[in-house]
């Protein structure tokens, strides 16, 4: 994956400054609202109930304000990102405990051609790590300074 | 899509793919995976939804598959990538039957 086609996953539609949730679940919920306003999602139930189970398996709270709740369904055919701010904070029971304000959603299907789901989820990973960058993208207020970060980070 | 049974089969696969995505790719990224019981417990409490005949098929499927369910596009199965009668898209919204793929036999899931 080059890129290029890294930084087209990140669309201004996909992209929420300040979200209203204040748990996790609402959360989950707002953001695959920007979905199911658009049709992209073929069961935004399943999908939902889908995200709820995978953080049974771990909270996908990676510490220091992120969380980066993902899995593949079946009900997309093609591989999205959302990218949502809350300014509150919420308790994703991350390891550190700390609220999180960054919130990447990451949804795939289950076979994609170009197998760029694992890659992606692993280089948004990457990203975060850096102090820096984390900070600078956590304090962006909107999606033209968001994508611009991303863009030189990647 | 409102063949129920197809819906909860959906999902089953949806976790069953979790489960191992998350042993064996997640955990070195650094997401903590610690309740891998709790869903397999979750994935169990499914298949009591599940009709002994879509659960039988997914799991004999499950052998020779990693996803016995797979999705339609352009009346083409994305499993073997093999043309599907057009009428089998129509039947399948009629009757909400289990309609698999003539050729690698997988389950057919239809987006829309
Ligand atoms: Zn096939």
């Amino acid at each position: 994956m080059d890129t290029s086609s890294f930084i087209s996953l990140f669309r201004e539609e996909r992209y929420v400054s300040e979200l209203k949730g204040t748990r996790k679940n609402q959360i989950l919920d707002e953001l695959l609202g920007l979905l199911k306003q658009n049709h992209v999602v073929n069961h935004p139930d399943l999908l939902l109930e889908t995200l709820k189970k995978r953080e049974t398996l771990g909270s996908t709270g990676l510490g220091k304000n992120v969380a980066i709740p993902h899995c593949r369904t079946l009900t997309v055919s093609e591989l999205i990102v959302i990218v949502g701010h809350s300014n509150k904070g919420v308790d994703w029971q991350a390891m550190d405990k700390k609220p999180v304000t960054l919130i990447f959603l990451i949804i795939a299907p289950p076979q994609e051609k170009q197998n760029i789901y694992l890659p992606v989820l692993g280089k948004i990973c990457e990203i975060v790590r850096e102090n820096k960058i984390r900070k600078m993208l956590i304090r962006a207020t909107d999606f033209r300074d968001f994508i611009n970060i991303i863009g030189a980070a990647a | 899509m409102k063949n129920t049974q197809l819906e909860i089969l959906v999902h089953y696969q949806d976790i069953d793919l979790m489960l191992r995505e998350a042993e064996e790719v997640e955990k070195t990224l650094g997401f903590p995976i610690e309740g891998h019981e709790k869903l397999q417990g979750a994935k169990k409490e499914l298949e009591k939804h599940i009709s002994p005949k879509y659960l039988h098929t997914y799991q004999r499927l499950r052998t020779r598959y990693k996803r016995p369910i797979v999705p339609v596009q352009n009346d083409t199965c994305l499993g073997c990538f093999s043309k599907l009668p057009t009428y089998f898209k129509v039947r399948a919204r009629e009757d909400q039957e289990m309609y698999t793929c003539e050729n690698c036999g997988r389950i057919l899931y239809w987006m829309n």
